[in-house]
């Protein structure tokens, strides 16, 4: 054998060495917990080692059942209103404490990236107190000033107004990240081109417009992938704030599965709702691949 | 002198021959419950019990892991499916869930060795699966009617002998513009007990006789039970905003006195008559019959409170596992407990308001188990939903009924 080949040979066989940890590790964690996911979607247990094959028939349940069909429109409209709401709003954030930058501008940032940080069970815990119509600040402001027609309503308890409400509450807290992000990006537009923008006599929307929003389209995009994929797996704030009612105003398709699993003991039908989760998530992940390597190739 | 040495030596390592395999009989037990061992009012009788217990049986040691709630719940499930990990002893409040890990395999039977524990029937019948029991009950909760005697008295009111007066004191209080019945309904399972009454009390024990598929979920007794509770509902004796009320608030409103009733279980009864906790005067009473209805004042609904169970991994030290439950069913250890309803025969209870519902509870003839405790798992959630669903003025209820049953149809099989 040449030296080339065992020298070859040998680097092959560390590299194998190197990645072999991480690959037993994927494959105990991830893959095997997908297999048996996919697996024990097919089947109807109780998770008491009662398992028996069942076909589709938790998917036949799923879907003629009108929580889960509730569940699956809740995440979707969650995933519009987040890209409609929360992905404009980290912009116009983001571009006004970069354009405006003053001294405030670094305090402000951590302002805004402090409700990321907090556990969701605290989060949820102020949106109850700031909504709750028997005891919430909101409430009793409005009781406070006599505006009525705000103390009468009903932020939690209303079906028509409760998702709203754990919007509301979910748009401070995931507004955060987009806005540290895009800051980022932001901050890596040469100085340059914004004076020669400005020598061009382009304002700041026009700045915006022109120039900010065409390089950070990337970001952008990554960012509204990362919304949907997090919509589908949405259940702590709805989950803490309202237990997915009333009825089922709030469900999303992450309460259901809880409560498949862990209060109904269907585990066949609630890894069926995790399989679901896991393809809607992986046909915009592959999206975000896509975008991403288009992105990558662009700048 | 060396030998004198090596002879001491020689005595000092017998001595620890001996001792040593006394030391290695220490048994070990776990025991996985929900609340804390603290200074709590509500968690005194699982303090006392873990301490007064290892202290009286210093040969075994409990290792007791507070779970809270619903951590004990999802823990003790996963637990129970994987098949390892399981706690020696568990607490739990019996029924179907219990039954579901007894089907599996997973629990020790323990007729043989507590069956002539005395305690209350309906207590055992809750640890007690297809003829087998289980663990033991301790405290057993009763639903009734928690009601602020000082409002009624202000108001010239008597308390409700009938559904039909229920109506009109609830019409009176809301008139003078106090919410008649704290719920708390936000939190989806209170407003299980209410329906529960007026259930039993339109079509008698109608509900066994759905669980065991003899009639439907959707049947007379139903229905008009939830379109009673969905007028009560509009009419606003459960405030404005009742789904935006939690369990929590509920209380709130009872100890401050804006709400004059609350429907719930006797577990309250330490905390409504705490001074600490409220300054109002609280009373419990029987839910009242109706006229014309079939279920008479004397069934009452309610579940275990506190129970424990033990799993098979305890079946090497079976004798420790029953020492404990007879323990926990003492009067010495139940007599800790600051509020809750004993089903130990002896024990005193600690507040006039515990004794009001203990005397409800001891008219007894029937005793109702939480539908959500006693039907099968795949059902209870949604059973939940289903009520509160009857929180909503546009909801047809009946349709909601028949949803459900639906559901049930699937889960339990068709109505024979």
């Amino acid at each position: 054998m040449s030296e080339i080949a065992r020298t070859a040979r040998g680097r092959a066989v560390f590299i194998s060495l190197m990645l072999l940890p991480a690959v037993a590790a994927l494959g105990v964690f991830m893959y095997y917990p997908i297999e048996e996911t996919f697996r024990l979607s097919f089947m109807r247990s109780s998770g008491l080692g009662d398992a028996a094959f069942n076909g589709l028939a938790n998917y036949q349940f799923l879907f003629g059942n009108d929580e889960f069909r509730a569940g699956l429109a809740h995440v979707f409209l969650w995933a519009f209103w987040s890209l409609v709401i929360q992905l404009p709003l980290a912009f116009f954030v983001s571009y006004s404490l970069i354009l405006y930058r003053n001294r405030i501008t670094k305090s402000l940032r951590a302002v805004y990236y402090l409700a990321n940080i907090l556990p969701s069970t605290i989060t949820a815990m102020l949106g109850i107190f700031v909504f709750s119509n028997t005891n919430g600040v909101l409430a009793a402001l409005a009781r406070k000033i006599s505006w009525t027609w705000l103390a009468k309503l009903d932020f939690i308890g209303d079906p028509t107004l409760a998702f709203w409400a754990v919007f509301f509450v979910a748009t401070w807290m995931y507004t955060g990240f987009p806005i540290i992000y895009l800051m980022a990006r932001m901050e890596q537009i040469p100085l340059e081109i914004r004076e020669a923008a400005e020598l061009d006599g382009a304002g700041g929307w026009r700045y915006a417009r022109a120039i900010v929003l065409p390089m950070i389209s990337y970001p952008l995009r990554i960012l509204a992938v990362l919304m949907i994929v997090g919509s589908l797996k949405l259940f702590d704030l709805p989950y803490l704030m309202t237990k997915g009612g009333p009825g089922d105003a709030t469900k999303t398709l992450g309460i259901i599965l809880y409560n498949q699993g862990f209060v109904n003991w269907q585990y066949g039908s609630a890894a069926a709702v995790g399989v679901v989760i896991f393809l809607l998530s992986l046909v915009f992940t592959i999206a975000q691949f896509s975008w991403q390597r288009k992105g990558g190739e662009a700048e | 002198m060396k030998k004198r040495a090596f002879i001491a030596l020689m005595v000092v390592i017998c001595c620890l021959v001996v001792v040593m395999p006394l030391t290695a009989q220490q048994l070990k037990l776990t025991v996985w419950g929900r609340d804390l061992t603290d200074g709590e009012p509500d968690h005194a009788y699982v303090t006392a019990l873990i301490k007064d217990f290892q202290a009286k049986n210093p040969d075994i040691t409990i290792d007791y892991v507070a779970l809270g709630d619903p951590g004990l719940a999802d823990k003790t499930k996963i637990t129970m499916a994987a098949g390892s990990g399981l706690p020696d002893i568990f607490q739990t409040w019996g029924g179907s869930t219990m039954g579901g890990y007894a089907d599996a395999g997973r629990l020790m039977d323990l007729t043989a060795d507590l069956g002539s524990v005395p305690g209350s029937a309906a207590a055992r019948g809750a640890m007690t699966w297809k003829g087998k029991l289980y663990g033991v009950a301790p405290f057993f909760a009763i639903a009734g009617v928690f009601v602020n005697e000082g409002i009624f008295k202000a108001n010239g009111l008597g308390i409700p002998s009938s559904v039909d007066q229920f109506e009109r004191v609830a019409d009176m209080l809301k008139a003078k513009d106090i919410q008649p019945f704290a719920c708390g309904e936000a939190d989806k399972w209170p407003g299980l007990a209410l329906y529960m009454y007026l259930t039993d009390r339109f079509g008698g024990d109608i509900f066994s006789q759905a669980a065991a598929r003899k009639a439907r979920f959707d049947n007379d007794a139903f229905v008009k039970a939830a379109q009673l509770y969905q007028r009560w509902v509009k009419k606003g004796y459960f405030g404005d905003k009742p789904l935006g009320e939690k369990y929590g608030d509920a209380q709130q409103l009872m100890a401050t006195g804006k709400a004059a009733m609350h429907i719930t279980g006797s577990w309250m009864c330490a905390q409504y008559s705490s001074k600490d906790f409220t300054d109002q005067q609280i009373g419990f009473y029987a839910f009242p019959a109706m006229k014309g209805g079939k279920g008479p004042v004397t069934d009452i609904m309610g579940m275990t409170d506190i129970g424990f169970a033990a799993t098979k991994v305890a079946a090497s030290r079976k004798d420790a596992v029953v020492r404990f439950m007879k323990y926990a069913m003492s009067g010495d250890a139940a007599a800790a407990e600051p509020g809750r309803v004993s089903s130990v025969p002896g024990v005193k209870a600690p507040s006039a308001l515990t004794t009001m519902a203990s005397n409800v509870f001891g008219t007894a003839k029937l005793v109702q188990f939480w539908w959500d405790q006693n039907l099968p798992p795949a059902v209870t959630t949604p059973l939940n939903d289903t009520i509160q669903t009857f929180f909503l003025p546009d909801t047809d209820v009946k349709a909601s009924l028949t949803k459900f049953e639906n559901l049930a149809t699937q889960n339990m099989g068709a109505v024979k």
